[in-house]
Protein backbone atom coordinates (compact mmCIF):
# COMPACT_ATOMS: atom_id res chain seq x y z
CA UNK A 1 0.00 0.00 0.00
CA UNK A 2 3.12 2.63 1.34
CA UNK A 3 4.43 2.42 -2.93
CA UNK A 4 0.91 3.93 -4.33
CA UNK A 5 -0.20 5.89 -2.04
CA UNK A 6 -1.38 9.10 -4.26
CA UNK A 7 0.24 11.42 -2.57
CA UNK A 8 -2.23 10.45 0.87
CA UNK A 9 0.26 10.64 4.18
CA UNK A 10 -2.36 9.46 6.54
CA UNK A 11 -2.91 5.18 7.91
CA UNK A 12 -4.59 3.49 5.62
CA UNK A 13 -5.93 -0.28 6.89
CA UNK A 14 -3.98 -3.43 5.95
CA UNK A 15 -7.03 -5.08 3.71
CA UNK A 16 -7.24 -9.03 4.43
CA UNK A 17 -9.20 -11.65 3.15
CA UNK A 18 -12.18 -10.95 6.43
CA UNK A 19 -12.56 -7.32 5.26
CA UNK A 20 -11.61 -6.56 1.29
CA UNK A 21 -14.99 -7.17 0.23
CA UNK A 22 -15.90 -4.19 2.40
CA UNK A 23 -13.70 -2.12 1.55
CA UNK A 24 -14.47 -3.33 -2.10
CA UNK A 25 -17.39 -1.71 -1.06
CA UNK A 26 -16.54 1.60 0.29
CA UNK A 27 -14.87 2.11 -3.05
CA UNK A 28 -17.36 1.95 -4.86
CA UNK A 29 -19.10 4.58 -2.43
CA UNK A 30 -21.29 1.64 -0.46
CA UNK A 31 -21.37 1.09 3.05
CA UNK A 32 -21.96 -2.68 3.51
CA UNK A 33 -22.08 -4.55 7.18
CA UNK A 34 -21.46 -8.34 7.65
CA UNK A 35 -24.48 -10.42 8.25
CA UNK A 36 -24.75 -13.79 9.72
CA UNK A 37 -26.62 -15.74 7.39
CA UNK A 38 -27.57 -18.47 10.19
CA UNK A 39 -28.56 -15.73 12.66
CA UNK A 40 -29.23 -12.32 11.40
CA UNK A 41 -26.35 -10.84 13.34
CA UNK A 42 -25.21 -7.60 11.99
CA UNK A 43 -21.73 -7.10 13.28
CA UNK A 44 -18.34 -4.86 12.61
CA UNK A 45 -14.67 -5.13 12.48
CA UNK A 46 -15.50 -7.43 9.24
CA UNK A 47 -14.10 -11.11 11.52
CA UNK A 48 -15.03 -13.83 9.46
CA UNK A 49 -17.26 -15.40 11.76
CA UNK A 50 -20.67 -14.22 13.35
CA UNK A 51 -19.58 -12.88 17.00
CA UNK A 52 -23.37 -13.82 18.26
CA UNK A 53 -24.03 -17.28 17.09
CA UNK A 54 -19.65 -18.35 15.89
CA UNK A 55 -21.22 -19.27 12.10
CA UNK A 56 -18.83 -18.86 9.42
CA UNK A 57 -21.50 -18.36 7.22
CA UNK A 58 -20.98 -15.08 6.04
CA UNK A 59 -23.01 -12.62 4.01
CA UNK A 60 -23.13 -8.72 3.50
CA UNK A 61 -26.07 -5.93 4.05
CA UNK A 62 -26.05 -2.36 2.68
CA UNK A 63 -25.76 -0.26 5.57
CA UNK A 64 -28.18 2.64 5.80
CA UNK A 65 -25.27 4.71 6.59
CA UNK A 66 -27.41 6.37 9.20
CA UNK A 67 -26.21 6.41 12.91
CA UNK A 68 -26.15 8.73 15.98
CA UNK A 69 -23.08 10.02 17.90
CA UNK A 70 -22.46 7.46 20.89
CA UNK A 71 -18.92 9.95 21.86
CA UNK A 72 -16.50 11.83 20.66
CA UNK A 73 -13.06 13.61 21.57
CA UNK A 74 -10.93 16.16 20.17
CA UNK A 75 -7.30 14.93 19.94
CA UNK A 76 -4.92 17.66 21.03
CA UNK A 77 -1.87 15.47 21.16
CA UNK A 78 0.26 14.55 18.20
CA UNK A 79 0.62 10.98 18.76
CA UNK A 80 0.13 10.20 14.85
CA UNK A 81 2.38 12.53 12.80
CA UNK A 82 0.69 12.11 9.72
CA UNK A 83 -2.27 13.51 11.37
CA UNK A 84 -0.56 16.45 13.50
CA UNK A 85 -1.23 19.24 10.62
CA UNK A 86 -4.51 18.53 11.12
CA UNK A 87 -4.52 19.33 15.04
CA UNK A 88 -7.17 20.17 17.05
CA UNK A 89 -9.25 16.84 14.72
CA UNK A 90 -12.28 15.04 15.98
CA UNK A 91 -12.62 11.50 16.36
CA UNK A 92 -16.28 9.93 16.63
CA UNK A 93 -17.83 6.90 17.81
CA UNK A 94 -20.91 6.17 15.85
CA UNK A 95 -23.44 3.85 16.94
CA UNK A 96 -25.02 2.90 13.23
CA UNK A 97 -28.92 2.00 12.62
CA UNK A 98 -28.23 -1.55 12.23
CA UNK A 99 -26.22 -1.46 15.75
CA UNK A 100 -22.57 -1.58 15.30
CA UNK A 101 -20.36 0.92 16.44
CA UNK A 102 -17.45 2.07 14.82
CA UNK A 103 -14.86 4.96 14.97
CA UNK A 104 -14.84 7.96 12.48
CA UNK A 105 -14.74 11.60 11.82
CA UNK A 106 -17.36 13.79 11.75
CA UNK A 107 -16.90 16.25 8.51
CA UNK A 108 -19.11 19.67 7.61
CA UNK A 109 -19.36 20.58 11.47
CA UNK A 110 -16.66 22.61 13.63
CA UNK A 111 -15.74 20.44 16.40
CA UNK A 112 -17.09 23.14 18.77
CA UNK A 113 -20.47 21.80 17.46
CA UNK A 114 -20.41 18.26 17.76
CA UNK A 115 -22.22 16.76 20.30
CA UNK A 116 -24.25 13.26 21.75
CA UNK A 117 -26.91 11.99 20.01
CA UNK A 118 -26.46 13.67 16.48
CA UNK A 119 -27.81 11.98 13.95
CA UNK A 120 -25.17 11.70 11.06
CA UNK A 121 -24.71 10.19 7.68
CA UNK A 122 -21.95 8.40 6.16
CA UNK A 123 -20.03 9.93 3.56
CA UNK A 124 -17.57 8.73 1.53
CA UNK A 125 -14.08 9.86 1.38
CA UNK A 126 -11.51 8.97 -1.35
CA UNK A 127 -8.07 8.60 0.14
CA UNK A 128 -6.46 6.40 -2.62
CA UNK A 129 -7.23 4.73 -5.70
CA UNK A 130 -7.90 1.52 -3.90
CA UNK A 131 -9.13 2.57 -0.25
CA UNK A 132 -12.23 5.25 0.30
CA UNK A 133 -12.75 6.11 3.83
CA UNK A 134 -16.23 6.09 5.44
CA UNK A 135 -16.63 9.51 7.49
CA UNK A 136 -19.93 10.89 8.79
CA UNK A 137 -21.69 14.83 8.26
CA UNK A 138 -24.64 15.90 10.32
CA UNK A 139 -28.00 15.09 9.14
CA UNK B 1 -12.95 -16.41 44.04
CA UNK B 2 -15.19 -14.46 46.76
CA UNK B 3 -16.78 -17.29 48.62
CA UNK B 4 -17.29 -17.04 52.24
CA UNK B 5 -15.14 -20.25 52.56
CA UNK B 6 -12.49 -19.15 51.15
CA UNK B 7 -12.73 -14.59 52.21
CA UNK B 8 -9.64 -14.59 54.38
CA UNK B 9 -7.68 -17.38 54.03
CA UNK B 10 -4.91 -15.83 52.49
CA UNK B 11 -3.16 -13.37 53.35
CA UNK B 12 -0.38 -10.33 51.77
CA UNK B 13 2.88 -10.79 53.68
CA UNK B 14 5.27 -8.77 52.25
CA UNK B 15 5.40 -5.88 49.91
CA UNK B 16 8.75 -4.08 47.92
CA UNK B 17 8.91 -2.09 45.43
CA UNK B 18 11.51 0.90 43.92
CA UNK B 19 12.17 4.50 44.70
CA UNK B 20 9.79 5.87 42.02
CA UNK B 21 10.71 9.25 42.33
CA UNK B 22 14.02 8.73 42.91
CA UNK B 23 14.08 6.50 39.26
CA UNK B 24 11.99 9.77 37.65
CA UNK B 25 14.47 12.22 38.65
CA UNK B 26 17.50 10.39 37.28
CA UNK B 27 16.24 7.61 34.64
CA UNK B 28 18.57 4.80 34.09
CA UNK B 29 18.39 2.71 31.15
CA UNK B 30 20.87 0.40 32.45
CA UNK B 31 18.73 -1.17 34.98
CA UNK B 32 16.26 -3.20 33.04
CA UNK B 33 13.11 -4.09 34.01
CA UNK B 34 14.45 -7.63 35.88
CA UNK B 35 17.01 -5.53 38.03
CA UNK B 36 13.99 -3.55 39.12
CA UNK B 37 11.82 -6.50 39.66
CA UNK B 38 14.62 -8.48 41.33
CA UNK B 39 15.09 -5.28 44.05
CA UNK B 40 11.34 -5.28 44.49
CA UNK B 41 10.90 -9.01 45.30
CA UNK B 42 14.17 -8.83 47.47
CA UNK B 43 12.93 -6.12 49.32
CA UNK B 44 9.07 -7.77 49.63
CA UNK B 45 11.04 -10.92 50.97
CA UNK B 46 12.74 -9.17 53.58
CA UNK B 47 9.45 -7.19 54.78
CA UNK B 48 7.71 -10.66 54.89
CA UNK B 49 10.54 -11.83 57.23
CA UNK B 50 11.04 -14.79 54.85
CA UNK B 51 14.09 -16.25 53.47
CA UNK B 52 14.25 -16.48 50.00
CA UNK B 53 14.70 -20.42 50.31
CA UNK B 54 11.38 -20.58 51.55
CA UNK B 55 9.65 -18.51 48.31
CA UNK B 56 8.82 -21.44 45.83
CA UNK B 57 6.34 -19.46 44.18
CA UNK B 58 6.61 -17.32 41.42
CA UNK B 59 4.40 -14.62 39.53
CA UNK B 60 5.58 -12.73 36.56
CA UNK B 61 3.90 -9.10 35.34
CA UNK B 62 5.24 -6.59 33.26
CA UNK B 63 8.05 -8.26 31.82
CA UNK B 64 8.14 -11.14 28.93
CA UNK B 65 9.28 -14.16 30.84
CA UNK B 66 9.40 -15.06 34.68
CA UNK B 67 13.34 -16.92 33.72
CA UNK B 68 15.94 -14.01 33.50
CA UNK B 69 14.24 -13.23 36.84
CA UNK B 70 14.32 -16.51 38.49
CA UNK B 71 18.04 -16.64 37.75
CA UNK B 72 18.40 -13.25 38.92
CA UNK B 73 16.72 -13.60 42.46
CA UNK B 74 17.89 -17.22 43.06
CA UNK B 75 14.40 -18.33 42.84
CA UNK B 76 15.68 -21.57 40.31
CA UNK B 77 13.58 -24.39 42.11
CA UNK B 78 10.20 -23.15 42.75
CA UNK B 79 7.26 -25.45 41.95
CA UNK B 80 4.70 -22.95 40.80
CA UNK B 81 5.06 -20.77 38.13
CA UNK B 82 2.80 -17.81 35.84
CA UNK B 83 3.77 -15.67 33.31
CA UNK B 84 0.99 -12.79 33.01
CA UNK B 85 0.84 -10.59 30.03
CA UNK B 86 2.01 -7.23 30.42
CA UNK B 87 -1.25 -4.91 31.17
CA UNK B 88 -2.40 -2.52 33.73
CA UNK B 89 -5.70 -4.65 34.26
CA UNK B 90 -3.78 -8.22 35.39
CA UNK B 91 -2.96 -7.08 39.14
CA UNK B 92 -6.33 -8.36 40.65
CA UNK B 93 -5.87 -11.42 38.38
CA UNK B 94 -2.53 -12.85 39.20
CA UNK B 95 -3.40 -11.41 43.41
CA UNK B 96 -6.50 -13.66 42.80
CA UNK B 97 -3.99 -16.46 40.99
CA UNK B 98 -1.44 -16.28 43.90
CA UNK B 99 -4.04 -16.40 46.85
CA UNK B 100 -5.93 -19.54 44.99
CA UNK B 101 -2.24 -21.31 44.43
CA UNK B 102 -1.35 -20.87 48.52
CA UNK B 103 -4.78 -21.33 48.85
CA UNK B 104 -4.86 -25.32 47.33
CA UNK B 105 -1.41 -25.78 48.09
CA UNK B 106 0.23 -25.56 44.89
CA UNK B 107 3.33 -23.18 47.15
CA UNK B 108 3.15 -22.48 50.05
CA UNK B 109 4.70 -18.66 49.80
CA UNK B 110 3.83 -16.80 46.34
CA UNK B 111 6.33 -13.64 44.81
CA UNK B 112 4.38 -11.89 42.52
CA UNK B 113 5.32 -8.24 40.94
CA UNK B 114 5.17 -6.44 38.40
CA UNK B 115 8.34 -4.35 36.56
CA UNK B 116 7.84 -1.68 34.11
CA UNK B 117 10.47 0.34 32.12
CA UNK B 118 8.13 2.55 30.45
CA UNK B 119 10.14 5.70 30.59
CA UNK B 120 12.79 3.92 29.38
CA UNK B 121 11.21 2.55 26.48
CA UNK B 122 10.13 5.76 25.43
CA UNK B 123 6.56 3.88 25.41
CA UNK B 124 3.51 6.54 24.23
CA UNK B 125 0.53 4.62 24.83
CA UNK B 126 -0.63 6.05 21.32
CA UNK B 127 -1.15 4.94 18.09
CA UNK B 128 -1.60 0.96 17.45
CA UNK B 129 -0.54 0.03 14.24
CA UNK B 130 -4.16 -0.95 13.01
CA UNK B 131 -6.87 -0.50 16.08
CA UNK B 132 -9.69 -3.11 15.93
CA UNK B 133 -11.76 -0.83 14.51
CA UNK B 134 -9.41 1.01 12.11
CA UNK B 135 -8.40 3.30 15.08
CA UNK B 136 -5.57 5.08 12.96
CA UNK B 137 -7.11 5.95 10.07
CA UNK B 138 -9.06 8.07 11.92
CA UNK B 139 -6.54 9.41 14.22
CA UNK B 140 -7.56 7.61 17.12
CA UNK B 141 -5.15 7.20 19.08
CA UNK B 142 -4.38 6.32 22.43
CA UNK B 143 -6.25 4.92 25.83
CA UNK B 144 -6.98 8.16 26.99
CA UNK B 145 -8.59 9.34 23.82
CA UNK B 146 -10.93 6.01 24.42
CA UNK B 147 -11.66 7.08 27.54
CA UNK B 148 -12.28 11.17 26.73
CA UNK B 149 -15.36 9.52 24.67
CA UNK B 150 -16.84 8.05 27.52
CA UNK B 151 -16.51 11.46 29.25
CA UNK B 152 -18.25 13.51 26.67
CA UNK B 153 -20.99 10.79 26.68
CA UNK B 154 -21.32 11.15 30.33
CA UNK B 155 -21.42 14.70 30.18
CA UNK B 156 -24.22 14.31 27.57
CA UNK B 157 -26.38 11.59 30.11
CA UNK B 158 -25.61 13.40 33.61
CA UNK B 159 -24.28 16.73 32.65
CA UNK B 160 -20.93 17.52 35.37
CA UNK B 161 -18.02 19.90 34.65
CA UNK B 162 -14.55 19.78 33.72
CA UNK B 163 -13.84 21.32 36.88
CA UNK B 164 -15.65 19.26 38.72
CA UNK B 165 -13.71 16.16 37.60
CA UNK B 166 -10.87 17.78 38.58
CA UNK B 167 -11.23 17.38 42.23
CA UNK B 168 -10.15 13.88 41.57
CA UNK B 169 -6.57 14.61 40.25
CA UNK B 170 -6.62 17.15 42.59
CA UNK B 171 -7.11 15.13 45.70
CA UNK B 172 -5.28 11.98 44.68
CA UNK B 173 -1.98 15.14 44.19
CA UNK B 174 -2.51 16.12 47.88
CA UNK B 175 -1.79 12.56 48.50
CA UNK B 176 1.18 11.97 46.96
CA UNK B 177 2.81 14.95 48.19
CA UNK B 178 2.68 13.26 51.84
CA UNK B 179 4.09 10.04 50.27
CA UNK B 180 8.03 9.49 49.95
CA UNK B 181 8.79 8.58 46.39
CA UNK B 182 5.78 9.63 44.60
CA UNK B 183 6.73 11.21 41.58
CA UNK B 184 4.97 14.09 41.37
CA UNK B 185 5.35 16.40 44.47
CA UNK B 186 4.60 19.80 43.11
CA UNK B 187 1.41 21.45 44.97
CA UNK B 188 -1.55 21.20 42.46
CA UNK B 189 -4.94 23.19 42.89
CA UNK B 190 -7.39 23.41 40.75
CA UNK B 191 -6.47 26.35 38.43
CA UNK B 192 -3.22 24.47 37.95
CA UNK B 193 -5.23 21.28 36.71
CA UNK B 194 -7.71 23.40 34.37
CA UNK B 195 -4.27 25.61 33.38
CA UNK B 196 -2.71 21.97 31.96
CA UNK B 197 -2.89 21.09 28.45
CA UNK B 198 -6.06 19.17 26.90
CA UNK B 199 -4.49 15.50 25.30
CA UNK B 200 -8.19 14.57 24.12
CA UNK B 201 -10.08 16.65 25.03
CA UNK B 202 -12.11 16.99 27.45
CA UNK B 203 -9.58 15.12 29.09
CA UNK B 204 -6.46 17.11 30.29
CA UNK B 205 -2.91 16.05 31.07
CA UNK B 206 -3.37 15.62 34.81
CA UNK B 207 -6.13 13.15 33.88
CA UNK B 208 -3.49 10.82 32.99
CA UNK B 209 -1.76 8.64 34.94
CA UNK B 210 2.41 8.93 34.65
CA UNK B 211 4.45 7.09 32.89
CA UNK B 212 7.85 5.85 34.10
CA UNK B 213 9.73 3.09 35.58
CA UNK B 214 9.44 0.91 38.41
CA UNK B 215 8.95 -2.63 40.45
CA UNK B 216 6.78 -3.26 42.98
CA UNK B 217 6.12 -6.65 44.86
CA UNK B 218 4.16 -8.89 47.17
CA UNK B 219 4.56 -12.40 48.92
CA UNK B 220 1.24 -13.85 49.59
CA UNK B 221 1.02 -17.05 51.93
CA UNK B 222 -1.86 -18.76 53.59
CA UNK B 223 -3.58 -16.75 56.94
CA UNK B 224 -2.66 -19.26 59.03
CA UNK B 225 1.29 -19.01 58.19
CA UNK B 226 0.81 -15.53 58.08
CA UNK B 227 0.25 -14.89 61.41
CA UNK B 228 4.09 -15.84 62.33
CA UNK B 229 5.60 -13.16 60.20
CA UNK B 230 6.82 -10.26 60.74
CA UNK B 231 3.74 -7.53 60.19
CA UNK B 232 0.04 -8.36 61.08
CA UNK B 233 -1.38 -9.71 58.20
CA UNK B 234 -3.47 -8.25 55.48
CA UNK B 235 -6.59 -10.67 54.96
CA UNK B 236 -6.91 -10.91 51.26
CA UNK B 237 -10.60 -11.30 51.75
CA UNK B 238 -11.80 -11.71 47.79
CA UNK B 239 -11.25 -10.87 44.37
CA UNK B 240 -13.26 -10.53 41.70
CA UNK B 241 -13.05 -10.20 37.71
CA UNK B 242 -15.61 -9.57 35.07
CA UNK B 243 -14.72 -9.29 31.15
CA UNK B 244 -15.62 -6.31 29.61
CA UNK B 245 -14.40 -6.73 25.95
CA UNK B 246 -15.46 -4.37 23.29
CA UNK B 247 -13.35 -3.25 20.26
CA UNK B 248 -13.68 0.64 21.19
CA UNK B 249 -12.55 -0.28 25.27
CA UNK B 250 -14.74 2.21 26.80
CA UNK B 251 -18.05 0.21 28.12
CA UNK B 252 -21.19 1.94 27.22
CA UNK B 253 -22.84 2.19 30.58
CA UNK B 254 -19.44 3.19 32.09
CA UNK B 255 -18.55 -0.36 33.41
CA UNK B 256 -21.59 -0.46 35.59
CA UNK B 257 -22.65 -3.85 34.88
CA UNK B 258 -19.42 -4.99 35.94
CA UNK B 259 -19.05 -3.11 38.63
CA UNK B 260 -22.21 -4.43 40.46
CA UNK B 261 -20.81 -7.66 39.48
CA UNK B 262 -17.89 -7.56 41.41
CA UNK B 263 -19.26 -5.59 44.06
CA UNK B 264 -21.52 -8.97 44.43
CA UNK B 265 -19.01 -11.41 44.33
CA UNK B 266 -16.76 -9.46 46.77
CA UNK B 267 -19.25 -7.78 49.24
CA UNK B 268 -22.40 -10.16 49.63
CA UNK B 269 -20.69 -13.47 50.75
CA UNK B 270 -19.38 -11.69 53.26
CA UNK B 271 -22.20 -9.31 54.64
CA UNK B 272 -19.80 -5.96 53.70
CA UNK B 273 -21.42 -2.72 52.64
CA UNK B 274 -20.23 -0.16 51.19
CA UNK B 275 -20.38 2.05 54.69
CA UNK B 276 -17.61 -0.96 55.69
CA UNK B 277 -14.94 0.73 53.56
CA UNK B 278 -12.05 2.92 54.81
CA UNK B 279 -10.27 3.84 51.96
CA UNK B 280 -10.37 3.31 48.19
CA UNK B 281 -6.45 2.39 46.50
CA UNK B 282 -7.91 2.00 42.56
CA UNK B 283 -6.91 1.98 39.20
CA UNK B 284 -6.47 5.63 38.48
CA UNK B 285 -5.39 5.07 35.22
CA UNK B 286 -7.79 8.46 33.92
CA UNK B 287 -9.70 10.51 36.19
CA UNK B 288 -12.87 9.22 34.76
CA UNK B 289 -12.01 5.60 35.89
CA UNK B 290 -12.33 6.58 39.71
CA UNK B 291 -15.37 8.56 38.80
CA UNK B 292 -17.18 5.85 37.16
CA UNK B 293 -15.96 3.11 39.83
CA UNK B 294 -17.77 4.98 42.19
CA UNK B 295 -20.86 5.25 40.93
CA UNK B 296 -20.97 1.48 39.79
CA UNK B 297 -19.73 0.29 43.44
CA UNK B 298 -22.33 2.59 44.68
CA UNK B 299 -20.56 4.80 46.65
CA UNK B 300 -21.58 7.78 44.78
CA UNK B 301 -25.52 7.92 43.53
CA UNK B 302 -25.90 7.45 39.63
CA UNK B 303 -24.76 9.93 37.43
CA UNK B 304 -23.46 12.67 41.07
CA UNK B 305 -20.15 11.08 41.15
CA UNK B 306 -18.74 14.85 40.32
CA UNK B 307 -20.65 16.45 42.95
CA UNK B 308 -20.06 13.61 44.68
CA UNK B 309 -16.06 13.86 45.13
CA UNK B 310 -16.31 17.38 45.65
CA UNK B 311 -15.20 19.40 49.10
CA UNK B 312 -12.33 17.27 50.27
CA UNK B 313 -14.71 13.87 50.37
CA UNK B 314 -12.14 11.69 48.74
CA UNK B 315 -9.08 13.49 50.18
CA UNK B 316 -7.22 12.42 53.64
CA UNK B 317 -9.12 13.52 56.48
CA UNK B 318 -12.42 12.90 54.39
CA UNK B 319 -15.32 10.50 54.05
CA UNK B 320 -13.34 8.14 51.63
CA UNK B 321 -9.89 8.63 51.26
CA UNK B 322 -8.96 7.49 47.43
CA UNK B 323 -5.22 6.54 46.55
CA UNK B 324 -3.80 8.07 49.29
CA UNK B 325 -0.15 7.07 48.33
CA UNK B 326 -1.13 9.29 45.05
CA UNK B 327 -2.03 6.76 43.08
CA UNK B 328 -0.62 6.22 39.53
CA UNK B 329 -1.77 9.95 38.49
CA UNK B 330 0.88 11.37 40.93
CA UNK B 331 2.81 8.53 42.80
CA UNK B 332 3.71 5.90 40.27
CA UNK B 333 2.00 4.11 37.26
CA UNK B 334 2.91 0.57 38.27
CA UNK B 335 -0.73 -0.47 37.32
CA UNK B 336 -2.54 -1.41 40.32
CA UNK B 337 0.54 -2.61 42.20
CA UNK B 338 1.24 0.44 43.75
CA UNK B 339 -2.38 0.73 44.95
CA UNK B 340 -2.45 -2.40 46.48
CA UNK B 341 1.07 -1.96 48.30
CA UNK B 342 -0.25 1.12 50.11
CA UNK B 343 -3.57 -1.06 51.14
CA UNK B 344 -1.24 -3.12 53.00
CA UNK B 345 0.73 0.16 54.14
CA UNK B 346 -2.86 1.80 55.94
CA UNK B 347 -4.13 -2.31 57.06
CA UNK B 348 -1.46 -2.39 58.99
CA UNK B 349 -1.48 0.71 60.52
CA UNK B 350 2.08 1.90 58.75
CA UNK B 351 0.72 4.63 56.49
CA UNK B 352 2.94 7.32 58.78
CA UNK B 353 1.34 10.66 58.37
CA UNK B 354 -1.32 9.20 55.48
CA UNK B 355 -2.47 6.83 58.04
CA UNK B 356 -6.16 6.77 57.95
CA UNK B 357 -7.57 5.73 61.77
CA UNK B 358 -9.04 2.39 62.55
CA UNK B 359 -8.47 0.89 58.52
CA UNK B 360 -9.88 -2.20 58.38
CA UNK B 361 -11.42 -2.16 54.71
CA UNK B 362 -9.45 -1.31 51.42
CA UNK B 363 -11.10 -1.97 48.64
CA UNK B 364 -9.69 -2.07 44.66
CA UNK B 365 -10.81 -1.98 41.33
CA UNK B 366 -9.60 -1.90 37.41
CA UNK B 367 -11.89 -0.88 34.62
CA UNK B 368 -10.72 -1.76 31.34
CA UNK B 369 -11.52 -4.61 29.25
CA UNK B 370 -10.87 -6.50 31.69
CA UNK B 371 -12.52 -5.33 34.90
CA UNK B 372 -11.12 -6.93 37.88
CA UNK B 373 -11.33 -6.35 41.84
CA UNK B 374 -9.90 -7.15 45.50
CA UNK B 375 -10.98 -6.76 48.60
CA UNK B 376 -8.54 -6.34 51.55
CA UNK B 377 -9.22 -5.97 55.20
CA UNK B 378 -7.30 -6.89 58.90
CA UNK B 379 -7.11 -9.54 60.65
CA UNK B 380 -9.36 -10.58 62.51
CA UNK B 381 -12.21 -9.64 61.02
CA UNK B 382 -13.80 -12.47 58.83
Amino acid sequence: MTEDRDGYLKPLPTVTHEDREFWAAAREHRFVLPKCQSCGHVWFPPYASCPACLSFDRGWTEASGRGTVWGFTIMRQPYIGSFEPELPYNVVLVELEEGPMVYSNLVGIDNAAIACGLPVEAVFEDATDEITLIKFRPV
Amino acid sequence: MSDREFAGKTAIVGIGGSDFAGLYRTPDPERTGEALATEAIAAAIADAGLEKSQIDGLITGGLPHYEPVAYRSGLTDVRFVVDYPQAGRMCAMALMHAATAVHHGLADYVVLFNSVVFRTQGTKFGAQPQGLLYDTIYGMASPGAQYSMGFTRYQAEYGGTEEQLGAIPVAIRSHARMTPGAIMQQEMTIDDYLASRYIAEPLRLFDYCLVNDGAAAYVVTTAERARDLAHPPVLIAGTSGRANFREWYVDLGFWDEACRSMKADLFDPLGVTTEDIDCLQVYDNFSVSVLWGLEGFGFAPKGQGLEWVQNGRIALGGELPINTSGGMLSESYLQGWNQHAEAVRQLRGQAGERQIPDCDWSLYWCLSALPGASLLCRDGLL
